[in-house]
């Protein structure tokens, strides 16, 4: 059956099949197409625009409506899941359109429900109706999508309208760029598909490009100190680069999306940071004047009032767009459904836990989380091994994580997750055997027990980390041109550790804490951030000129940190980044060279080398330990076992 | 504009240089057939086909050559040593689990390279990045290093470094300049 929850379940020729469709609604009213259809709306979050026009779309239809005019008033507050509420409800209505708070709510219903269900937003996910408004009225106002640069503004880490949004221009060979308020920036996992999906690239614009015409309440962030503009490409060619080159009579934009700050989606309420504008300077620039203004509405006050008079603010049409679109997808799902059609999706095997205890979704808003009753816990599985990592992906809302502790359940052994495990554990996977912890206690909670090692070795005493950080961070000061732009950045999470008493050490030489964050390479949250919420009045970390020094515990092959100057340099340009690592162990696959190491340990490829501190998960002191896997499980055809055998020849 | 120039390499130097680097990315690359070299423009370009024909003598197969665009984006304040790069490919090679060597003609700051490695990043997932550069003229902003270097140059500042080539200015030759801090702004 097909539903319709991320823009992703439709092709791009389906969706210019939509809109065919939508250009001549009048036939499909005449015809009265959804005569006897019944559409359920279960909406858990206020709407108005959304409701309204999906209700208006299937009467003009021929069909009818039911709706609950309160979700929270409904069997919801008596403790019903959603997934019962949707098995119930799609015995009383030939389609349901389902608004809901949780990411992923409606990607459960839609596996419980005995109809089609439509997402018309689940939580800060995914919105794709309201794309598919967006794109249609582009498409009205611009003749087509393949070629135009759109701004995509303001909020881009909680709107869900811009995450469907971008992910279709970006199918659609559109441009966009980016103008986030500061600390609502495109998170991670939208950018990693963008690039990879996609073939996205990032250039940057003009510092202060934009802000002439985009101004904030108290222009904190897109001051042209700090620029907040990043710009995705389908490719950086030629023309791009004489674009970038010549930016100062700036590029053609052919759109502004403007979004409202989702308050209802943060923790304080937003209500710290400071948000763009589309002032009435916009009206007056004459490189503007091709220049259309959107937004998903409603709106606060992104919008100067002016702009309502304004050709240019088409952001009522779009509304209005709103009822032929979705009449139009209607039509769409239920001819697709009679006639058996297949998406786009394509069914790629998922990951589930062999055991009763297994990976959890980081996303605390995800249904996974909230309602785990209504799902089953399935992932997507990457082997990120450019990046060293094993990556699981909610298979509901998107959010993606770093594993860290892997299983075999033949052999009812665990380990830590390493790079070099990773044939061995595509092996597992294959036979079914691979299961995954979010900790040590799980696994053991289950009788796994730890993998055999050889035994470990200390390699460095409490005594000799402190003296080797101590040296690093006098090194750091005394290297540094200006110690008040010092950041310290540590990698998380024991590199962000080591960057505290980093941090530490040189407070007591100078009298005055060096800034501290941290940096996340892979995972759903903020990738860089303070690394103490002490004091939110701070706003977000500046890199802008910044003496950046990146703290990791051990240095491997180099992509790690590789990862982490792309990100610094999405932030940010700093006037440099040095690198501090507490070990080096070798075996680089990338030209990147520490700075600063605390010891050189040379190491073969199948041992394992780890930094201990107090405080984690079993520790009572400080350690570096090396030590190598004996045995990873029983009847393991592995790399590491063929390795060692070569070794011991 | 008072510019002092001092030749420091010549011909044969180069020659020799660039014959040296050519074993030894043969030497660290573990099959020669699994060889990519990406050329920085535009200098890289030509030391990455003198690198390419060297390693073909050497080892019998010629490696695929890369050619790569790093544009230091400049912005209206043209801060200079602060600004990122952004990498576009103009040919594009195979780098999947390949040993791509970025070829320069100096490696200075490291940000040119940043670019590069990113650039490449999005080409597919090499088995192993190498930096190779005619000079090292040391002074990095960012923890990059060259892991093939003709010769380290100390350069102090207010002195550039220049690397004339055959095919580009018709004269193979590193120069020393010495230069006035005014005459900076491009």
């Amino acid at each position: 059956m097909r539903s319709l929850i991320s823009i992703a379940d439709l092709t791009n020729d389906e969706i210019e099949e939509i809109f065919t469709l939508a250009d001549d609604v009048a036939k499909l009213r005449a015809a009265k197409v959804g005569a006897g259809q019944i559409m359920a709306t279960l909406f858990y979050e206020p709407s108005t625009r959304t409701r309204l026009s999906f209700e208006s779309a299937m009467q003009r239809l021929g069909g009818s409506v039911i709706s609950c005019s309160d979700m929270k008033a409904s069997s919801t507050a008596k403790g019903e899941t959603v997934a019962d509420t949707a098995k119930v409800v799609s015995s009383y209505a030939d389609v349901l359109v389902v608004r809901h708070n949780w990411d992923g709510a409606v990607q459960a219903m839609a596996e419980h429900a005995d109809v089609p269900v439509i997402n018309a937003g689940d939580g800060g996910h995914e919105h794709p109706t309201q794309t598919l408004c967006d794109l249609y009225t582009l498409r009205q106002e611009k003749g087509g999508l393949k070629g135009l640069t759109v701004v995509v503004c303001g909020d881009l880490k909680n709107g869900r309208t811009i995450h469907s949004l971008v992910y279709a221009l970006a199918r659609f060979g559109a441009n966009v760029v980016t103008l986030a308020a500061g600390g609502m920036e495109l998170p991670q996992y939208v950018i990693e598909r963008l690039e990879r999906e996609y073939d996205y690239s990032f250039a940057p614009v003009a510092s202060g490009d934009l802000n002439s015409v985009v101004t904030e309440t108290d222009a904190l962030y897109l001051t042209p100190k700090q620029p907040h503009q990043l710009a995705l490409y389908t490719q950086v060619d030629k023309v791009i680069q004489s674009q970038l080159s010549s930016l100062a009579t700036g590029l053609r934009y052919d759109a502004f999306y403007m979004t409202r700050k989702q308050k209802e989606r943060m923790k304080d309420g937003g209500a710290n940071a400071s948000y763009p504008t589309i002032g009435p300077e916009f009206l007056q620039e004459k490189r503007f004047q091709n220049t259309v203004v959107m937004h998903p509405l409603p709106r606060v006050d992104e919008l100067s009032p002016e702009l309502d008079k304004d050709r240019r603010g088409i952001y009522f049409k779009q509304a209005a767009y709103g009822v032929p679109v979705r009449m139009a997808l209607l039509e769409f799902l239920s001819r697709a459904n009679r006639t058996q059609r297949h998406g786009a999706k394509q069914a790629s095997r998922a990951y589930r836990s062999p055991e009763p205890i297994g990976p959890k979704c980081r996303n605390a808003n995800c249904i996974t989380i909230q309602e785990p009753r209504s799902t089953e816990r399935r992932f997507r599985i990457y082997f990120a091994d450019h990046i060293g990592a094993l990556i699981l992906g909610c298979d509901y809302c998107d959010h993606r994580f770093k594993v860290d502790y892997v299983g075999n359940r033949a052999a009812k052994r665990y380990s830590s997750f390493d790079i070099a495990q990773s044939a061995t554990i595509r092996d597992w996977w294959g036979r079914g055997e691979l299961a995954l912890f979010d900790s040590i206690k799980e696994a053991e909670e289950l009788g796994y027990e730890p993998t055999k090692t050889s035994g470990q070795r200390v390699l460095m005493g409490e005594e000799e980390i402190d003296s080797a950080l101590a040296a690093m961070s006098e090194q750091i000061l005394n290297d540094c041109r200006d110690p008040d732009r010092l950041l310290i950045l540590g990698v998380r999470s024991v590199g962000s550790q080591l960057a505290q008493r980093i941090a530490a050490a040189i407070e007591a030489r100078r009298k005055r804490r060096p800034e501290l964050g941290e940096i996340e390479i892979y995972g759903s949250g903020d990738e860089l951030r303070r690394s103490s919420a002490a004091d939110p009045d701070l706003g977000p970390l500046s890199l802008k000129d910044r003496e950046v020094v990146l703290v990791d515990d051990v240095i491997y092959t180099g992509r790690t940190v590789k990862s982490a100057l792309s990100i610094i340099f999405r932030s940010g340009r700093p006037r440099s980044v040095r690198l501090a690592v507490l070990v080096d162990r070798g075996h680089r696959e990338v030209p990147v060279k520490p700075n600063y190491v605390g010891k050189n340990i040379p190491s073969s490829e199948k041992d394992r080398v780890r930094v201990r501190l107090r405080g984690e998960e079993r520790q009572e002191s400080d350690r570096v330990v090396i030590y190598s896997i004996v045995n990873p499980a029983v009847n393991t055809n592995t790399v590491a076992a063929s390795r060692e055998k070569s070794a011991s020849q | 504009m008072a510019e002092e120039k001092k030749t420091l390499l010549e011909r044969d130097d180069i020659g020799r240089m660039v014959s040296r680097m050519a074993h030894e990315i043969v030497e660290k690359a573990s099959a020669p057939g699994e060889l990519a070299l990406i050329g920085i423009r535009s200098r890289g370009v030509h030391l990455a086909r003198r690198l390419a024909r060297k390693i073909e003598e050497i080892a019998k197969t010629a490696p695929a050559v890369g050619v790569i665009d790093v544009t230091p984006y400049r912005d209206d304040k043209l801060q200079e040593q602060s600004l990122p790069a952004v990498g576009a490919f103009e040919v594009q090679v195979a780098v999947d689990d390949r040993t791509v060597v970025l070829v320069d003609d100096v490696i200075f700051r490291g940000r040119t390279i940043r670019a590069a490695m990113e650039a490449v990043e999005r080409l597919g997932q090499p088995k192993r990045i190498l930096v190779a550069a005619l000079i090292d003229r040391g002074d990095r902003e960012l923890p990059i290093r060259a892991d093939i270097v003709g010769k380290n140059i100390e350069v102090l500042d207010g002195q550039r470094v220049n690397v004339l080539l055959d095919e580009a200015d018709g004269v193979d030759q590193v120069v020393l300049t010495n230069w006035q801090e005014k005459n900076r702004s491009i």
